[in-house]
């Protein structure tokens, strides 16, 4: 819960601000909530393009991923709860998948020299 | 702007949409924590150079720490799921067990790692 200091002596809301206020709170969170999905894009956009410079097949994918996760809202006539439960999936399975590719390169794939100075 | 409960558990009532898109986040918040995890592995086995003596140490690291994340994530998932099904029907929200879970198995990890290096150096003198 955001806190805010502009409610006077009794915890009332400023006159000034005498219908919005009550309403206001849920449109700041979901402006937050907004900016998590897009955060949570971002960052498989931008390790999508760092595993790009090592394993391009693997890269382009989760940049891709990335790009879906902050499309879906966009594109999709879903709204509400199944849009959510969609997106959260897909995060979800994004994820799980990244895991498994990366556990079969890291236990069968080609041995890798590592970065040297 | 994003409403509560999944398919599937549509009983109870329209909870406050201020306390789903904080369940939202949270959700968030762990899945963004578990593809650190897995890339972190990822670059553990792909970048760092090979221990002196120990073949297998970079997968001995990167391997629980890619998994880690993978159970992170899936478990985040229906922790959100449950929490959903709990605020629609006024209940107490689930306890969650990933932060134990994540600060056990990276302390585990850290000491495996720590370990495998001192070996490492010791046994290339």
């Amino acid at each position: 819960m955001s806190h805010r200091d502009d409610r006077d002596a009794n915890g009332e809301p400023p006159a000034s601000a005498p219908g919005d206020y009550e309403e206001s709170r849920p449109v700041l969170a979901s402006e937050r909530t907004d900016l998590a999905w897009t955060r949570s894009a971002i960052a498989f956009i931008a390790l999508g393009a760092a595993i790009l410079k090592i394993r391009p097949a693997v890269g382009l994918p989760v940049m891709g991923l990335g790009g879906a996760i902050w499309l879906l809202p966009r594109i999709s006539p879903r709204r509400g709860n199944a849009l959510t439960s969609r997106r959260t999936l897909l995060v979800t399975i994004a994820v799980t998948s990244l895991a498994v590719v990366s556990v079969v390169l890291t236990l069968a794939g080609p041995p890798s020299r590592g970065l040297r100075p | 702007m994003s409403e509560n409960a999944t398919a599937g558990a549509d009983e109870g009532s329209e909870p406050d949409a201020r306390f789903t898109m904080a369940n939202e986040r949270t959700f968030l918040a762990w899945s963004r924590t578990s593809l650190a995890l897995v890339v972190g592995g990822l670059a553990v086995a792909q970048l760092l150079p090979p221990f002196a003596h120990i073949p297998w140490g970079r997968a001995a690291i990167a391997t629980p720490l890619i998994l880690l994340g993978a159970a992170m994530s899936v478990l985040s998932y229906f922790e959100w799921r449950a929490n959903q099904r709990a605020l629609r029907r006024g209940a107490p929200l689930v306890r969650s067990q990933l932060p134990r879970l994540l600060a056990f198995t990276i302390a585990v990890i850290g000491l495996l790692a720590g370990a495998l290096d001192i070996y490492s150096r010791v046994a290339s003198r």
